[in-house]
């Protein structure tokens, strides 16, 4: 996007990318259900600082208001919502049994990261900067959550996924244009809301059925 | 081998030997304060050793020279780390054994020296212990190396002087997430290695939950002595490899009686802070079972990965 | 005259000497007079490999010997390695193998076939034409599969081991021949020389497809995975010096195809196939050394350490061939010499393994690691070579992989600056794979030489058990020092390997140095002997400082700490299966074992335990998957194909006359 970056701001935002990414890894790495949400929260506010960093090196203020945006939705109003949900969502507070063990998601995740490095050379090499170099991480976060979204049975941990792919998605957005308007970003964080609180009502509806939010019960309908 | 990093390999071996047994005591002292309890005081662990070392030697029977040159191995293997690696100065009295790889082989060495002794006094404890230390060791391996490869990007070399020397030329790069996941990566490594919590206890004496401790339950006197030492070396080895890794800040580079004076009270200072910070932080945790234990190395391992990635990917 | 030409010419008219001398002499004298001889051509073996890696090069066409092809033989610095790793084999081994053959090994056709081995281990590198080639590889494989039969009268598993052998060797020969001969096509005969002219014409497709064909090939003989099936089957059964020549020398002969075929004579090729070679390095490594972890037979457990120590050599020779894709010809040839290096680092430790467990064999009739243990009391010599073959392979310095696996860490940790997106993924991988493979290699060792031979005996064969007699001792102090020599001095080797590997990747040799191993071309050094210098000097600072403070020197022999509850018994001690069992379980999703606890229960009470059952086995889940199925196809072909032969003599003559007329009738139309 051509802007010139000072070496501080680059350093900032390696290392806002950097959390994302880690946030990431440790939503996969965590059992417990409310300490996988407070991770999810920290990962909103290293977002909004990445779209914070952008928007101090375009000297951009609009940018700036869709971080600050970005704080409260992500940072602040996702996680309370899912921990509501979370609250009424009956006694299993952790992710007891994923479908795929906890060390081998760790690794998974690990291959998943390769992966995005390799996809994503060819739009890195399109316009090298430093804000499409952090492109790989965010393409990395989107495979990350869909991963959860896979391989986890309880219900919130699912939105989590959900929730970490729509991150990973508004970073690689950001990263590569930097320019979506305020309107669209809104959009966006309207839809996110609207699917929050279908996800929030259909767990509440599963679990009034069956008592209990482990998806892998719903496997029973079939038969 | 010049004579900066020969006075420096002497000086770094008494700091250490010095010094070690007192992190420990530091340790066990604030684990005692934040407990409620008053404490043995910093001290209490040479007093340990004095005692113990006072007492006569002896072998479990049929045990063989594994068993008693394991001590002495592991506290020496400790020792040439401790002269080779720049802890007080960034020149080493043997640059040629002061590469990373070198150095974290020398320490496992160390550690299958001890687990052999365990297997050796034919013990369902010792076997145990070694049995459990060594699957620890293996899975360790990959985070370290990894690790290491990502340090060795920055400064082109495995050499630890290259490495801490680059970080003293260009301190922007240490802030950056290649840096700081490698240092998250190397935390949860030496946690291992060591065997603090959460991976083992060092204060434990519970079969379901001793490593370290079970494959020494046999020694006593100057043995025992000289594992307790070569242990608490090894903590402070770790401590001293991560803080010039990281923050070399201190660190001698040139001659001269002040530098090497700064060096050692910067080494001092960096490993107490850190030595403070692991225990302070080992008060809130619980000892993980023993299968979750290779979920914690995983992650490290994805962490050291990504910072390989990272380093290549951000530059 | 020559040296090499000398060397070579004296070894194989020793080992035909030895052949012939094996079929004449009396059964008492022939272990003897055998031995001796393959010790003899091993040694002349040796010195035309060491004389042709420092640069005397030598080649000959005797069209007289073979009909229509001739006879190749061309020896050069690569072959000179080979060369040179199994002449000093067959030393270790031709001595060794005087003591270890009084128990029911001294038959006729069994020592006839041993020289013959060796002297075709030595010629299989010199070849220099497909045929030529082709006759050794062929003699080799035979000579072999002769004596892994060797004790089929006594155990039935070794009639299982040969055919396993035997179906997949021959099978890995027609890939070998078919990848050459596809290589020589376009080529101006079968010569290797002529092979290397043609090699920049062939197209990309069929050059491919040659490589490809011998990476099978070569690969099954190096017991990469999947093609290991045979080697946990017949290195475990075949005597032990026997195994020691298979392992230490036989398998680098697939190793050396690779290099030769690929690197050599194909000159380079594209990404894919190096990618595919260091990938297939990396999984044999991890998987091998993973099956040996849980093995609970010590010569299985040596048997799958030797796929995983391939497997590192193909890491190296894959990097070598990335690199120099790359254009990268410096790391190219560090990887190549670190490959190299390994070669021999592993042929001179897991000869010495190979024999120490043989010599353990040979006096406690077990290689249940499970009944072992005790040793060190009972045969001292014997647990210090396994100890020091322990350390040397289990990477750990002063040890000799550690050296190998320095250099090869090293190549690939500098690729990463200079590498594409494809390599910045393939070298950390590589890397976490050589580092797991180093650390589950620790506990393999620590688990064969701590469970093995310290302790107390867990069985009678190991309570009872006596020194070997002095052959096959001596025999295992050659490799001992072998090993020595390249742990604490491998400068002796590295300026003449790294010179081979700098001219195979057309540039310099990436070493030098004399008491440092100095990385040109890249920042890194490192010395072997100034570690094991340090580390000598610090055990004697501790023991004199322990010494001047301790107060009472006298050691005391004391009890067991038993809890109060009596002495302890044997029986109480960790066995080789309870030490890998956290491992198991950790890598449990690879592994799949087997495992069946039985509970039986007093007749009195339910409440009361009367004795538990615990049942584990460790099945290679690869072979299940690939190897089954292909078994199951092939058996249901041979029941079709029962249903033709009937028994009825029209029926046989009626395919003849059915067949004739077809032939005839195609004739008719294509014509």
């Amino acid at each position: 996007m051509g802007i010139e970056m000072s070496g501080l701001t680059v350093q900032l935002l390696d290392i806002a990318a950097g959390a994302l990414l880690l946030t990431a890894v440790l939503v996969v790495w965590r059992r417990e259900l409310s300490v996988i949400l407070r991770v999810f929260a920290l990962q909103g506010v290293a977002l909004a600082g990445l779209v914070a960093v952008l928007a101090s090196a375009q000297r951009s203020v609009e940018l700036g208001l869709v971080a600050l945006g970005l704080l409260v939705l992500r940072g602040v109003v996702l996680p309370l919502l899912v921990r509501r949900s979370l609250a009424g969502a009956g006694p299993v507070r952790r992710e007891t049994t994923p479908m795929l063990n906890v060390a081998a998601s760790l690794l998974a995740a690990a291959a998943l990261t390769l992966l995005a490095l390799a996809v994503s050379v060819p739009l890195v090499a399109l316009d090298p900067s430093p804000a499409t170099r952090a492109v790989p991480v965010a393409v990395a976060v989107v495979l990350i959550g869909l991963m959860v979204m896979v391989t986890r049975r309880h219900a919130v941990s699912q939105v989590v996924g959900f929730l970490l792919m729509d991150n990973g998605i508004t970073a690689v957005a950001f990263l590569t244009t930097a320019g979506i308007g305020l309107l669209v970003e809104a959009g966006i964080a309207l839809d996110v809301l609207l699917v929050a609180g279908v996800l929030h009502v259909l767990t509440g509806r599963i679990r009034e059925t069956f008592g209990d939010t482990d998806l892998s019960a719903l496997r029973e309908l079939h038969d | 081998m010049n004579p900066l990093g020969v006075a420096g390999g002497v000086l770094q071996a008494v700091v250490i030997v010095g010094g070690a047994p007192l992190v420990v005591g530091l340790m066990r002292q604030i684990r005692a304060r934040l407990e409620g309890r008053a404490g043995a005081g910093v001290a209490q662990p040479w007093r340990d050793l004095r005692k113990q070392l006072r007492k006569q030697p002896a072998s479990p029977r049929g045990t063989s020279e594994i068993y008693r040159s394991a001590p002495v191995l592991l506290v020496a293997t400790t020792l040439v780390v401790a002269v080779v690696a720049p802890f007080v100065t960034t020149a080493s009295a043997l640059p040629a054994v002061a590469d990373l790889f070198v150095v974290v082989a020398l320490l496992a060495l160390g550690t299958v020296m001890i687990a052999l002794a365990g297997i050796d006094t034919g013990t369902a404890f010792g076997g145990m212990g070694a049995s459990r230390e060594v699957t620890i060791l293996a899975l360790v391996e990959p985070t370290v190396l990894v690790a290491i490869f990502a340090l060795s990007v920055r400064a082109g070399s495995t050499n630890l002087s290259a490495i801490v020397g680059s970080v003293l030329d260009d301190p922007a790069r240490l802030v950056s997430p290649a840096s700081l996941l490698a240092a998250v990566a190397l935390v949860v490594v030496i946690v291992a290695e060591t065997g603090r919590l959460p991976v083992d206890n060092p204060a434990t004496h519970l079969e379901l939950t001793m490593v370290h401790e079970a494959m020494v339950l046999e020694y006593a006197g100057p043995d025992l002595a000289l594992v307790e030492l070569g242990s608490a070396m090894r903590l402070s080895v770790y401590l001293g490899l991560l803080a010039n890794l990281f923050v070399p800040w201190g660190v001698a580079t040139g001659p001269g009686v002040a530098a090497l004076a700064v060096g050692v009270a910067a080494f001092a200072v960096k490993v107490t802070l850190l030595a403070a910070a692991l225990a302070l932080a080992e008060v809130f945790l619980a000892k993980l079972r023993l299968f979750r234990v290779p979920e914690l190395l995983a992650g490290s391992f994805l962490l050291a990965l990504l910072s390989v990635t990272t380093a290549y990917v951000l530059v | 005259m020559n040296p090499v030409e000398f060397g070579l010419a004296a070894a194989v008219a020793v080992g035909l000497a030895g052949t012939v001398a094996a079929l004449l002499v009396p059964r008492p004298a022939r272990p003897g007079v055998t031995g001796a001889c393959v010790a003899v051509a091993g040694a002349l073996g040796l010195t035309a490999g060491i004389a042709a890696v420092t640069g005397v090069t030598w080649s000959v066409h005797l069209p007289a010997v073979l009909p229509l092809a001739g006879v190749d033989l061309a020896v050069d610095g690569l072959s000179g390695v080979f060369l040179a790793v199994a002449g000093a084999v067959a030393v270790a081994a031709g001595i060794y193998g005087i003591g270890y053959a009084r128990h029911g090994l001294d038959g006729r056709a069994v020592q006839a076939a041993f020289p013959m081995f060796v002297l075709s281990l030595l010629l299989v590198p010199a070849a220099g034409g497909v045929g030529t080639f082709g006759l050794c590889w062929e003699l080799m494989a035979l000579s072999s599969l002769i004596l892994v039969l060797a004790e089929h009268r006594r155990r039935p598993a070794v009639a299982s081991a040969g055919l396993w052998y035997a179906v997949m060797t021959h099978l890995g020969f027609v890939a070998i021949l078919v990848g050459l001969l596809v290589a020589a096509g376009p080529a101006d005969g079968g010569s290797f020389a002529a092979i290397r002219a043609a090699a920049p014409g062939l197209p990309p497709a069929v050059a491919g497809l040659a490589f490809m064909a011998c990476l099978v090939g070569f690969g099954s003989k190096a017991g990469i995975v999947p093609l290991h099936a045979w080697l946990p089957r017949a290195h475990p059964e075949a005597p032990s010096h026997v195994s020691a020549l298979m392992s230490a020398a036989m398998v680098n002969l697939g190793v050396y195809g690779v290099v030769r075929v690929g690197i050599d004579l194909l000159g380079g090729g594209p990404r894919w196939w190096w990618l595919l070679t260091l990938a297939v390095g990396a999984v044999s490594a991890v998987y091998g050394i993973l099956q040996a972890v849980v093995a609970g037979d010590l010569k299985r457990l040596l048997g799958h350490s030797t796929t995983e120590n391939m497997g590192l050599v193909l890491v190296g020779v894959g990097a070598c061939g990335l690199f120099t894709v790359d254009g990268e010809a410096v790391l190219a040839a560090l990887a190549l010499t670190a490959a190299l290096l390994h070669v021999i680092g592993h042929a001179a430790f897991k000869t010495l393994l190979f024999l120490s467990a043989g010599s353990v064999l040979h006096a406690t009739g077990t290689r249940d690691l499970d009944a072992l243990g005790g040793l060190r009391a009972r045969m001292p010599a014997t647990t210090a070579a396994f100890g020091l073959g322990a350390l040397a392979a289990s990477a750990l310095p002063p040890g000799t992989a550690f050296v190998s696996e320095w250099l090869l860490l090293q190549s690939l940790v500098h690729g990463l600056p200079a590498a594409g997106v494809v390599a910045s993924i393939v070298l950390p991988l590589g890397v976490a794979a050589v580092a797991l493979t180093a650390g589950l290699a620790v506990a393999t060792f620590v688990k064969a030489f701590g469970v093995g031979f310290l302790a107390r005996p867990r069985g009678s064969g190991a309570a009872g058990a006596r020194e070997s007699p002095p052959t096959m001792l001596a025999g295992m102090a050659l490799a001992a020092a072998a090993c020595v020599g390249l742990a604490i001095a491998p400068m002796l080797v590295l300026p003449a390997l790294a010179q081979v590997a700098g001219t195979l990747t057309r540039t310099g040799p990436p070493v030098s140095g004399a008491v440092t191993i100095e990385l040109d071309g890249v920042a890194g050094a490192m010395s072997p002997v100034l570690l094991a210098a340090a580390l000598v000097a610090g055990c004697v600072v501790v023991v004199v400082l322990v010494r001047v403070s301790a107060a009472r020197p006298a050691r005391r022999e004391t009890r067991l700490w038993d809890c109060g509850g009596g002495p302890l018994t044997e029986r109480m001690q960790y066995t080789a299966t309870s030490f890998a069992e956290p491992l198991q379980r950790v890598f449990d999703n690879v592994l799949q074992p087997v495992q069946d606890i039985e509970v039986t229960h007093h007749r009195e009470s339910q409440y009361l335990v009367e004795a538990v059952a615990y049942r584990r086995r460790v099945p290679d889940r690869i072979e299940r998957r690939l190897y089954e199925p292909v078994l199951a196809a092939v058996a249901a072909w041979g029941r079709a194909g029962r249903r033709l032969a009937t028994g009825s003599v029209h029926l046989y003559l009626g395919f003849g006359f059915a067949v004739l007329c077809g032939a005839f009738v195609m004739l008719v139309v294509t014509r």
